[in-house]
């Protein structure tokens, strides 16, 4: 009996040991956010602040509030949109086959595996042509048209385990296709929906190549951009960039807290047949 | 090809039934009725409709049927109460609202479901879900109902009481309906009419009893009946002026009736098949000549409760026969007659009924 007491034991230190080491930058997120310009000298990163303040949290709010409100604003738009074409799409793509419809699943697949970087220029001069360029439309259309193939292959997945039998059902009683959706699939999505938003808001909220090169002007910076400005041009003010971090990664950590418990459950539901 | 050259006139009122082996096509000719796929040849009738014409490309879809479908696994919309489920051929078709609470209560009274209607799918038990998915089917008063092997799913003792339920219904309500089952014992209890199929194709259609005493072919005579048909080889021998049927185990004169039908095969191997309860132990049957009677061996007694199974072996011959009573015993040798107005013969190569 004693072996694996003992094994348990060396488990929970190591567990302890890479948990703390997973969470060190957080930790030094939250003190150095804290700090005074001195502190920030006189301490290390790791240490908690000498005399702490809330100075450079009011300070960084300010400067990215207009930022953030943009970010806020493509974000759930864009969320809300690629969630339900997507939605749409998988829906189309099982339980409405047509000729060539494996095909059109192919491509959007392969929209997946296409890296950012390769689409960067003809993107910005379409959506310079759209006249959508440092425009939050812009960005609501490139991150929406971007979302659409991972929403589609969750969509999907999640759909095909809906047996056919209740759809030939309701069409036989009577509904035709966008009933059928209204009122069966669409009310039967709600897990797969709020994967698909966890997902596609932080992706969206965490973008910063697409914002930095369709939207520099303040009007409609996302606030991944207005971040790295923060670093200022002389000096790194450490404590502002932390503090502006904190308010940036804020959003993201309460819905992926508040919304846990459903995401895991998703992810089994696509995992676990039944 | 699931289905192929399939020619089948359903009258109206009429209780169908589509029965074979699973795989056989009889959900995919239910489907094509539906309007849920589309064959590559031919067409599909709703009374003096065209609903479906593969030359014509007329392709009616199932929202514009008059047809009601019920799936095996009940299709049931899983987050909508019983209420809603029943109300939603309605709702769909834009019925009025009082007039959808009237027939939704009427369903649901007849099929006795009224406690369950604020209920959810998941808080209904087996039974009760076949009747929900039933209801769903009959709200809309449709012209056909297509039932895919509805009882499929319940326990045994359910499946039997709820048989005579929904054939008591459909004779109330006289729609007309085609029920697909795998099960021989529902399709002959319930139907007015029988399509028996393989791989696809018609094998015969007729009524219970025609399918059952005239079988027209090995495949139907072998589906339809429980303990199954006995088969042997014989061959058929003239002796004597008459026809003989030689088993080798037993030989039995040709009923002269059906002499004629015979003569040509003389000389050749036929399959001969005779229903168990055709077969009789002569010492228990009062009257019973022994005349073309022919002993075997008691191999194994099988007590159902109303009758008995006694499985008869001799040489390489065994027969079940389905008795009243016995006083024979496993291992004894006993004495077995045959109806022989109940034999029937069919061509070896074709498989098709001679007689």
């Amino acid at each position: 009996m004693r072996f694996p007491k003992l094994r348990r034991v060396t488990l929970y230190i190591l567990l302890i040991f890479f948990a703390f080491l997973f969470l060190l930058p957080l930790w030094t997120l939250i003190t150095t956010s804290l700090k005074t310009d001195e502190d920030v000298i006189y301490t290390t990163p790791v240490e908690p602040p000498l005399s702490p303040t809330t100075e450079p949290l009011i300070t960084a709010f300010n400067l990215m509030k207009r930022s953030l409100l943009n970010s806020f604003t493509f974000t759930i738009a864009a969320m809300i949109l690629s969630c339900l074409l997507g939605s749409i799409n998988g829906y189309i793509l099982t339980k409405i086959r047509f000729r060539g419809s494996n095909m059109v699943f192919l491509f959007f697949t392969i929209g997946i595996f296409i890296p950012y970087q390769a689409v960067l220029v003809p993107l910005v001069l379409t959506i310079s042509k759209l006249g959508l360029y440092n425009n939050i439309g812009g960005l609501i259309l490139t991150h929406t048209a971007y979302g659409i193939p991972i929403t589609t292959l969750l969509f999907r997945n999640f759909y095909a385990l809906i047996p056919d039998s209740v759809i030939m059902a309701a069409k036989t009683d009577g509904a035709g296709t966008w009933t059928i959706y209204r009122r069966i699939v669409l009310p039967l999505s709600l897990l797969p929906f709020v994967v698909a938003a966890i997902f596609q808001f932080t992706s969206i909220w965490n973008d910063f190549l697409f914002g930095v090169a369709l939207a520099r002007g303040p009007g409609a910076r996302p606030a991944s951009v207005e971040l790295a400005n923060l670093r200022g041009t002389t000096a790194v003010t450490w404590n502002l960039l932390m503090a502006g971090t904190l308010w940036y990664a804020l959003p993201v950590l309460v819905i992926y807290f508040a919304l846990a418990k459903y995401l895991m459950r998703g992810y089994m539901a696509g995992a676990v047949k039944g | 090809m699931a289905v192929k050259d399939l020619n089948l006139k359903i009258n109206d009122g009429e209780f169908f039934v589509f029965l074979g082996p699973s795989g056989c096509g009889k959900t995919t000719t239910l489907l094509c009725i539906a309007g849920l796929l589309k064959p590559d040849k031919g067409e599909v009738w709703l009374g003096n409709e065209l609903v479906t014409s593969a030359e014509r490309d007329i392709q009616v879809p199932p929202q514009k049927r008059e047809v009601a479908m019920m799936f095996q696994d009940y299709a049931i919309y899983p987050h909508m109460t019983v209420l809603k489920n029943i109300a939603f051929p309605l709702e769909v078709r834009g019925e009025d609202k009082s007039e959808i609470a009237k027939r939704v209560n009427a369903t649901a009274n007849l099929l006795g479901i009224s406690q369950l209607l604020d209920r959810k799918p998941r808080q209904l038990s087996g039974g009760q879900r076949q009747r929900v998915a039933l209801g769903r089917a009959i709200v809309r008063k449709p012209k056909v109902f297509l039932l895919d092997e509805p009882l499929a799913n319940l326990d045994a003792k359910l499946r039997v009481k709820t048989r005579t339920e929904l054939k008591k219904l459909q004779q109330e309500l006289g729609v007309t309906t085609v029920y697909v089952t795998h099960d021989q014992v529902e399709a002959m209890t319930m139907a007015d009419k029988i399509m028996v199929q393989r791989d696809g194709v018609a094998e015969q259609i007729g009524t219970p009893e025609e399918l059952y005493s005239h079988p027209a072919n090995l495949f139907v005579a072998g589906f339809i009946g429980s303990p199954e048909m006995n088969f042997t080889d014989c061959t058929i021998i003239e002796e004597g002026k008459r026809l003989w049927l030689d088993a080798k185990e037993f030989k039995i004169p040709v009923p002269a009736e059906v002499v004629s039908k015979l003569k040509s095969y003389v000389g050749e191997e036929v399959i001969m098949g005779i229903r168990p309860e055709d077969l009789y132990e002569t010492k228990s049957v009062e009257g019973a000549t022994l005349k073309n009677a022919f002993r075997m061996i008691v191999d194994v007694i099988e007590p159902v409760g109303p009758y008995l199974l006694l499985h008869l072996r001799k040489g390489l011959l065994s027969l079940v026969a389905r008795v009243k009573h016995t006083r024979a015993r496993v291992g004894q040798e006993v004495s077995i007659g045959m109806d022989r107005n109940k034999i029937h013969i069919f061509d070896k190569k074709t498989t098709k009924a001679i007689i």
